[in-house]
């Protein structure tokens, strides 16, 4: 008879794992914060609860460079730069047509991202569009998941004025990272559109004046009724084109508080988590923010694309 | 009553109320998503990434919710 397994593991394999998961719980329950204050300090050792987390909003400055403040999410984002960057030139550094496993890895993720593009922007814009969006997903997503490693969020260190910060926090939760994000996908997206359809064509799309004099021009000409309700539908389309413009300059304040909220949101709520129950009950929160870092990522890059697309697609309905 | 507690309402009650627009629009999202994967079966690539992008918009609604709620209950507003 073939002895039973779960997932490839014996049967006291992982009923003895499940005995020191459920101790851990046990253990962390009565030394948090939800086991203090149902049951009082029953009087387990200190090390074993978690300080009351204190968010802050704006990044500790850590020390000065050449007069710039340099503050913790600076630091964890050129943490992430330097691990993107060598995990990269390590893969690329000799490149085999029989690839290496890293090589594998990292072409596969590259080619998922190609095929994202081409499939959303068509084959030729695919292409184009493709460093910035893959730049982007990929900047996004190490941020979101370096933050998740231990290290984030507890080394503290005492800068030059005194105060007591942490060393490293994840780069997300600054809110001048996802502002300098949306601000390099505005400019791409207005960019794209100005090269692939000429400034003049671009820009009429904003101000969009033309239905307008071309009706005055009707009504000066003698033909009232036709001069009349051009000029209606050309008052509507100036409002049209302005709402666009404003629209345009909205994405990037939604782009910025989209990220920043999702990556602030999710610290905030693991400290909390941990605050609460310290051991077992964190994991499924730290699948959450796996998840939740990857779709972001995904939203950033896939908004940058789906915006450029339309940016660079003709209006057939006004060239009628 | 006194600054704090209608500070702790504040923050409750925006962050509460915030969220009721954007489940219900992600709930008609998944709804819609649903019946045309059921329709048809083989566009489910376009209809995912679709309904994801359309989730992300309404979700955003609710994270601006949550970010009044985190300034007025750290007194960084108000």
């Amino acid at each position: 008879m073939p002895k039973r397994s779960f997932l490839g593991c014996s049967v006291p394999l992982v009923v003895g794992v499940l005995l020191v998961f459920l101790a851990l719980f046990l253990v962390s329950l009565l030394s948090g914060a939800l086991g203090k204050s149902l049951l009082g300090d029953i009087g387990l050792p200190g090390w074993l609860s978690v300080p009351q987390p204190h968010p802050e909003l704006p990044a500790g400055v850590v020390f000065h460079l050449l007069g710039f403040p340099i503050t913790n999410s600076i630091i964890a984002a050129w943490l992430s730069i330097i691990i993107l960057v060598g995990i990269f030139y390590a893969a690329t550094r000799r490149v085999k047509l029989v690839p290496t496993r890293l090589q594998i890895m990292l072409e596969s993720a590259l080619g998922w991202l190609l095929n994202l593009c081409q499939e959303v922007a068509g084959e030729e814009n695919g292409r184009r569009f493709f460093p910035v969006v893959a730049t982007i997903f990929l900047f996004v997503i190490t941020n979101a998941w370096l933050s998740l490693l231990p290290g984030f969020g507890s080394i503290l260190i005492t800068n030059a004025e005194g105060e007591t910060v942490h060393l490293l926090r994840g780069a997300n939760t600054d809110i001048n990272l996802p502002l300098a994000l949306a601000l390099i996908s505005f400019i791409f997206v207005e960019y794209w559109g100005i090269r692939s359809l000429g400034g003049r064509r671009y820009l009429r799309k904003f101000v969009n004046v033309g239905q307008f004099f071309r009706s005055m021009g009707q009504l000066v000409r003698g033909r009232l009724r036709a001069g009349l309700s051009g000029m209606f539908t050309g008052v509507i389309d100036i409002f049209v084109g302005m709402l666009e413009a404003l629209s345009e300059l909205v994405r990037i304040i939604s782009f910025t508080f989209r990220l920043f909220g999702n990556m602030t949101a999710g610290e905030i709520l693991l400290l909390i988590v941990a605050f609460l129950v310290p051991w077992v009950l964190v994991l499924p929160f730290y699948g959450l923010e796996l998840l939740v870092g990857f779709v972001q990522a995904l939203i950033f890059s896939g908004l940058t694309l789906v915006f450029a697309t339309i940016a660079v697609t003709h209006h057939e309905a006004e060239t009628a | 009553m006194e600054t704090e507690a209608i500070r702790m309402l504040a923050a409750g009650l925006a962050m509460g109320l915030g969220a009721i627009g954007p489940g219900i629009g992600i709930g008609i999202l998944g709804y819609g998503a649903m019946q045309a994967l059921g329709r048809n079966p083989e566009a489910r690539g376009p209809i995912m990434t679709n309904m994801i992008l359309a989730i992300a918009f309404a979700e955003a609604i609710g994270i601006y919710a949550l970010i009044v709620a985190i300034l007025i209950a750290g007194k960084i507003l108000g």
